[in-house]
């Protein structure tokens, strides 16, 4: 098992209601597989908003194993200014 | 009390002028064109009539004058670097005399400042605040993009409009707010919607792009005219507490389309979300400080970062891309 925080930015903070996660996965989970989780977990109040994911702090390409002690964000686009 | 540059110029047959600075300061930047008595500590001389007190920046004449409680002396404003400065252009930069005592900033950096360009998109609840601080840093030249008219309903986040600007163009209320922070800069009101046609006739000419605006297709568009154009785009948006802030499209930097390659399929404005005026304010802030920094070449800066600050718990965090 890894364990996985979570950070929660804009509508997936309201979504959820959480600033923060900390999960637990199997081993060899990737962070597409992650965002399916996290979008179940918002019962469709995500549904055509697109994250972009961090990865430590770091922009990367959607699918990537994640680590133990990972932290992941999931960003979605603003639109208010 | 406080002198300017100019002031002391034009009165200065009137003053017994006290040069407090080093022997070495005094020698690295001597003040041509000024007869002074050259003050080496202890307590100030007990002089009669009016005087004037220089040091390198004016800071410290000013603290000696209220901690001496020192009557009819004045503290030169900018210090010996703003006259000189003065002498040689004949150019008054000592309102800008706290920001020029950073080493970073400088009188060099004053000056790019002064002859830089910002085009801002969109003069809402990101662009007001944005607007006013940048012609309060001395940026000499804004162009301000909007086709909208001021509503109730903004004015608890766009603090350049009050309640008799109601149904008047933003650009042009700001246009007036703004000459009233500084008359020399050159304020350039566009009462017309950024759009395909003529976007790139507005942002071609400036040094970078304030995308203020307040929709994802709009920031697209910044963000293709700011590629072609090769004039850096500083990106804020808003989602209720929270705000980002980016710095795009600098010499092959990321640019919004590399940041958010997909638009949602639907989303929420500050009309629909909901926004504290201050939020906007601090990110609006955010922004102008990055294109301040990216005028006068300070660094570390935001090109290649997003930044987030959430005003909830005001928690920062910022994002390589």
């Amino acid at each position: 098992m890894i364990k996985i925080k979570v950070k929660c930015f804009s509508q997936v903070k309201y979504a959820l209601g959480i600033d923060n996660l900390n999960l637990e996965f199997e081993s060899g989970t990737s962070t597409s597989q992650l965002e399916k989780f996290i979008r179940r977990k918002a019962n469709g109040e995500l549904d055509g908003i697109p994250l972009r994911i961090a990865l430590n702090q770091k922009y990367i390409p959607d699918e990537t194993e994640l680590q133990d002690g990972d932290e992941v964000a999931f960003i979605p686009p603003v639109q208010g200014g | 009390m406080i002198i300017t540059p100019k002031e002391l110029h034009d009165r200065k047959g009137e003053f017994t002028i006290v040069d407090v600075r080093s022997e070495k300061q005094i020698n690295e930047f001597p003040m041509d064109d000024l007869e002074t008595i050259i003050f080496n500590g202890g307590s100030i001389p007990n002089m009669k009539g009016s005087k004037v007190l220089v040091c390198q920046f004016g800071i410290v004449t000013e603290g000696m004058i209220l901690e001496n409680k020192l009557d009819d002396t004045f503290s030169l404003l900018g210090g010996a670097q703003a006259w000189i400065e003065f002498q040689s252009k004949n150019e008054d930069l000592s309102r800008w005399s706290r920001q020029t005592i950073l080493p970073e900033v400088g009188m060099d950096g004053q000056k790019k400042l002064l002859n830089a360009t910002v085009a801002i998109v969109g003069m809402g609840g990101l662009g007001c605040p944005a607007a006013q601080s940048l012609i309060a840093a001395g940026v000499g030249k804004l162009i301000l993009i909007d086709g909208d008219i001021v509503e109730l309903s903004n004015l608890h986040r766009q603090p350049l409009y009050g309640v008799n600007d109601l149904n008047r163009l933003k650009v042009e209320v700001a246009k007036e707010r703004l000459e009233q922070l500084n008359n020399k800069a050159v304020i350039v009101p566009i009462d017309k919607y950024f759009n395909e046609e003529n976007g790139m006739s507005f942002i071609q000419d400036a040094n970078v792009i304030i995308d203020a605006t307040d929709n994802i297709q709009a920031r697209q568009l910044i963000d293709r005219f700011s590629k072609d154009a090769n004039v850096p785009m500083i990106y804020g948006g808003l989602f209720r507490y929270e705000g980002q802030v980016a710095v795009l499209n600098v010499n092959g930097s990321p640019g919004y389309c590399e940041l958010f390659p997909e638009p949602p399929s639907g989303g929420d404005s500050c009309a629909d979300a909901g926004v504290l005026g201050m939020v906007p304010g601090i990110l609006g802030n955010i922004q102008a400080l990055e294109a301040v920094k990216l005028i006068i070449g300070i660094t570390p800066n935001l090109v290649g970062k997003l930044l987030f600050y959430d005003g909830m718990n005001h928690i920062t965090q910022t994002i390589e891309l």
